[in-house]
């Protein structure tokens, strides 16, 4: 598809943003999209298919958006299409999780 | 579907909500997501590469068998793994510089040289390096001559690319493992060199 | 020919394996290599909607075959859980300046990984 992701030879992207002593995860949220993501990989979906599903992420969101962002949208994506989890449980945890919080 | 634009609090939370509901049904093991992050943040780096590099150095034989097919040679020091299955292994030269990018994704050797950085996985990274690769390689510190004929591989299908750095001049008295910690991930990449001991260099990630 | 997956959940003794073995993504033809090192090729103006390898930037630019790397399968089908299609990928040569016209230095070169159906014969 002729999507954001295929951005060789675009300009406009400013500097290369070069971090000295980078940790590998910026946060515990990365870590865990990355191994979510990982432990999908092969037993429910081909990593061809993971890498499509953030490409199909709306264009604006994708050019705005980190990297582990568009993993956890591809992750997103795939799980509610192959109905392993509906979007309504999802947004269910989120308030309840968040309602634990305070 | 998540939006972007939203607090690193709003993602963590639904990165939570997610990960209960994965292991609640299980699809997802929690104990594995702790071995995949340990392996990532403990065992899996750029350490790797360094071996490989610097065995190419000191053995002839050895480098001639990793130009020649990397998957092998690779194998030989048991290095292989996820997104490192099929290895391609490239050779700076005086003549030549090689740079590695991947403009669609950010493909890249994960057993060889860990998760990339920041910086490979940018939007200025993955567009700039294929249109102008020079610009780029300035900005890393690195004023490759006119003269000298860059290669940029994008790598966009299941083959992964590594760069085989010069050895540096007034090293030919150190041993393998010396050498090893020399070898930077960005100079197996291509946006660095590899700098004798106490010389200065810009980058040192 | 959909591509089914397990759906069983990755124990901490499959991931070991997967970090350690990977996915073998080499695959097997009958048939033998359409193009051979310094074939001149040409890659395909298309435009599919659905996944594939084949960034815009090089679509009907023409360069020269490097390296045949073998028979792979092929992301572009493996990606919408079609056929795995296997084919040759070949690594091609293009001058930069083919690509992005006489600013470039004509001392740059792209090499990127092509397959079968991402190619055109001269």
């Amino acid at each position: 598809m002729n999507g954001p992701h295929d951005m060789g030879g675009m300009h406009g992207m400013g500097p290369i943003p070069i971090e000295a002593d980078e940790s590998v995860f910026h946060s515990q949220w990365e870590a865990k999209v990355f191994a979510m993501s990982f432990a999908t990989f092969c037993n429910y979906f081909p990593v061809d298919e993971t890498r499509h599903a953030s490409e199909r992420m709306p264009p604006g969101d994708y050019l705005t958006s980190s990297y582990y962002e568009r993993w956890l949208y591809a992750l997103e994506l795939l799980i509610t299409e192959h109905n392993l989890v509906t979007p309504e449980e999802i947004e269910q945890r989120i308030a309840k999780l968040s309602q634990e919080e305070y | 579907m998540p939006h972007s634009h939203h607090s690193e609090s709003d993602i963590a939370l639904r990165v939570r909500a997610i990960e209960s509901l994965l292991a609640e049904k299980g699809i997802i093991d929690p104990a594995t997501l702790d071995a995949i992050i340990d392996a990532y943040e403990h065992r899996i780096g750029p350490h790797n590469g360094a071996r490989i590099v610097a065995k190419a150095w000191v053995s002839y034989d050895y480098k001639q068998r990793l130009l020649a097919d990397g998957t092998s040679a690779i194998a030989e020091l048991g290095l292989t793994g996820f997104s490192s299955e099929h290895m391609v292994v490239v050779e700076n030269t005086p003549q030549v510089h090689n740079l590695v990018v991947c403009t669609l994704c950010s493909c890249y050797p994960w057993a060889i040289l860990g998760l990339p950085p920041t910086w490979y996985k940018s939007f200025a990274y993955r567009s700039r390096a294929v249109i102008e690769p020079r610009k780029v390689l300035q900005e890393f510190g690195l004023d490759i001559p006119d003269e000298v004929e860059i290669r940029v591989w994008d790598s966009n299908a299941d083959l992964r690319y590594l760069v085989l750095p010069e050895r540096p001049s007034g090293t030919e008295d150190m041993s393998e493992e010396a050498l090893a910690d020399l070898v930077t991930r960005n100079a197996m990449i291509g946006t660095a060199k590899v700098y004798p001991p106490r010389s200065p260099s810009t980058i040192t990630a | 020919m959909a591509i089914e997956t397990s759906n069983e959940c990755m124990s901490v003794a499959q991931a070991e394996i997967l970090l350690q073995s990977g996915v073998n993504c080499r695959g097997v033809t009958n048939a033998p290599p359409k193009f051979q090192v310094g074939d001149m090729v040409k890659a395909k103006v298309m435009h599919p909607v659905t996944y594939t390898r084949l960034p815009r930037y090089v679509r009907g630019k023409v360069g020269t075959i490097a390296k045949v790397h073998g028979v792979y399968v092929f992301p572009d089908t493996i990606g919408q859980r079609l056929d795995t299609k296997p084919q040759y990928v070949y690594n091609v040569r293009f001058a930069a300046q083919d690509i992005w016209g006489p600013d470039a230095s004509p001392k740059d070169f792209l090499h990127i990984d092509l397959f079968d159906d991402h190619l055109d014969t001269v």
